[in-house]
């Protein structure tokens, strides 16, 4: 997949909002394979229902979102499931980890779906961002940035062409946020993927191409 | 695999499911006793096994006030006959042939002489009793007939008109001995005097019985322009059993003469009680599925979350669905397993029971209640596999 299109999208909740003075609702918007994006929002503007119209969960918006041009109301069940096995991979705000596994389970159980990545490599993304000691502890009992380092790693254990991250590091001090960001640039690039990432007010350091206010 | 299976059999009910395995255990294991029970049974009721060995029967007209009156004789005519052969339930049918001369019996005994108006009849020779060589002599003058008398008969003659009258009781063999002279009288005093003799009995047919050939020549010699329709014929049936025998004699009003029918009427009963007990047993069946499905929903909607997100990070709705299916197959053949297991258990308890009742009666076939088992174990379980699939996609 090399673009994802916006024209003149709207989630339905803001159809009857006249003041919309946004730089993706109801322009015409395109997100390329290979660049950096920052979409900045306040809270209420329709950053999370952006988030799950591109991953395809909800569908309550008027107007098109297309891929490579093909509108995405048209994707089957399966094309989705492609899509979010080789294309699109997702860190959400909410997370969407099991309490019930440890870390590492979290991460194998995407691993185990795509043998993206090998042991060893995802051994050294938890010692690279600090959370190696808690491999093996259940999920649950982690704090909210250890959880969203997890998240991160099991994103990274796919191939993808567009990397969305939704306030991935909203709960991290700037030498971690720096380490993901690192991290995270050096996976796109490896694989000339685009990220994009979202975020209110605290964002990550990275050498955005664009930056949308939503 | 496992760590799905870790995730998803959280608020999997055990409670719930042993209910559903019972319930399923207890359809399922009617279901194939009722069918099990049946076929086993069977055989002690159709003649093919020697317990009641009958396919002959014996059809008539019934006979209505009417036609005594009329004296309008109920004859099979020939498109009778011929419908009848076209029954499914017919092997062959053989018309009984009157004898259309006068008959007049004597014989005497130690001095005592006694004698009676009497007819013969016969059937096809296929259909009777008599040896080859008695049934294909030449009946000339000197020839002697050959007699089938019913059992009955004698049993008239011993323990009622013996007993009564102070003559002495007969056995088969005594009988057997004593010579009988016959006068047969035709049209326009054509007579011929022969001898005859008793050569068997028989509980089948109730009537004095000679061969056809001998009936046929008779008939020629004395009676040559008479010709009648035979008021009684003898019926060959596949399965004496069969219902659809009793319903077609009633139908056409035509009544049987013994009870060999009881038998069909006794499967009929037996079928209508299988039946029913087998209805029993898919009613709890598909109410024992009901709880298994409700138990799966009431799983996926505790766990629609986790259902979700692994549906987010890119799982397939198959691969989602996959272990809620094993689990309901597993259970499902574990039912069939234990419910066939069951079966044979009480079948060998009732096999006892009716051999004692019944030494010849050789035990039905397995097949039936164990495809039927397979069939619903295939059934349920593809019901099962579609639904949870339905309820994962519907999580979309």
């Amino acid at each position: 997949m090399t673009t994802i299109t916006l024209h003149h999208t709207l989630p339905a909740v803001f159809a009857q909002r006249t003041d919309i003075t946004s730089e993706v609702w109801q322009q015409d918007v395109t997100l390329t394979r290979g660049y950096l994006y920052l979409i900045e929002a306040a809270s209420g503007t329709g950053k999370s229902s952006l988030c799950s119209y591109l991953t395809g969960y909800r569908r309550d918006y008027s107007g098109t979102i297309a891929f490579d041009g093909r509108d995405v109301r048209s994707l089957k069940t399966a094309d989705w499931t492609a899509l979010r096995q080789r294309s699109l991979s997702m860190v959400f705000q909410e997370l969407r980890l099991f309490p019930e596994l440890t870390a590492w389970e979290n991460v194998q159980i995407k691993n185990q779906l795509t043998h993206f990545r090998t042991d060893a490599e995802v051994m050294a993304w938890f010692e690279a961002l600090g959370i190696s000691d808690k491999r093996d502890v259940k999920l649950a009992r982690m704090s909210f940035g250890q959880q969203q380092r997890v998240a991160l790693i099991r994103a990274l254990c796919q191939p993808f062409d567009f990397l969305l991250a939704d306030e991935p590091v909203s709960h991290l001090d700037k030498d971690n946020s720096r380490l993901m960001g690192e991290l995270m640039l050096a996976e796109a690039q490896r694989q000339g993927a685009a990220v994009v990432v979202t975020s209110i007010g605290h964002h990550m350091e990275l050498p955005y191409t664009k930056i949308f206010k939503l | 695999m496992s760590l799905i299976w870790k995730l998803l059999r959280q608020h999997v009910s055990i409670g719930q499911l042993a209910g559903f395995f019972l319930a399923n255990l207890l359809g399922m294991l009617i279901v194939l006793l009722s069918v099990q029970f049946y076929e086993d049974i069977l055989p002690a009721f159709s003649g093919e096994d020697g317990v009641m060995k009958n396919t002959y029967i014996i059809v008539s007209k019934r006979i209505a006030a009417v036609s005594t009156l009329s004296g309008e004789a109920q004859t099979f005519t020939q498109a009778d006959i011929h419908e009848l052969e076209q029954q499914p339930f017919t092997r062959r049918v053989g018309a009984f042939t009157a004898s259309q001369f006068q008959v007049y019996a004597s014989l005497s005994m130690g001095g005592l002489g006694m004698g009676t108006d009497m007819f013969f009849e016969s059937v096809p020779d296929s259909f009777s009793e008599f040896s080859q060589t008695a049934a294909a002599q030449d009946f000339s003058a000197a020839a002697e007939i050959p007699i089938i008398l019913p059992r009955t008969y004698l049993a008239l003659y011993n323990f009622g008109f013996a007993a009564t009258k102070n003559l002495p009781q007969l056995s088969e063999g005594v009988v057997s001995m004593v010579p009988m002279d016959f006068r047969l009288r035709g049209e326009g005093g054509a007579e011929r005097r022969m001898k005859g003799r008793v050569v068997g009995f028989t509980t089948r047919l109730n009537t004095v019985l000679v061969p056809e050939s001998f009936m046929r020549q008779m008939n020629q010699e004395l009676a040559p322009h008479a010709s009648a329709e035979p008021t009684r014929l003898i019926v060959e049936v596949k399965n004496p059993t069969d219902d659809a025998i009793a319903s077609f004699m009633q139908r056409r009003g035509y009544e049987l003469e013994d009870d060999s029918l009881a038998a069909g009427r006794a499967t009929y009963f037996l079928k209508v009680v299988a039946g029913v007990v087998m209805a029993v047993g898919l009613l709890i069946s598909a109410l024992s599925f009901y709880i298994l499905m409700l138990s799966i929903f009431l799983l996926v909607q505790k766990n629609a979350e986790k259902l979700q997100n692994l549906l987010l990070i890119g799982y397939s709705p198959a691969r989602v669905s996959l272990p809620y299916q094993l689990l309901t197959v597993i259970l499902n053949a574990l039912v069939l397993v234990l419910a066939t297991g069951l079966l044979l258990w009480i079948r060998s308890l009732y096999l006892e029971r009716l051999w004692q009742m019944f030494p010849a009666l050789s035990e039905g076939s397995l097949l039936p209640a164990l495809l039927l088992g397979l069939g619903l174990f295939l059934f349920v379980s593809l019901l099962n596999i579609f639904t949870i699939r339905h309820k994962i996609n519907s999580l979309l």
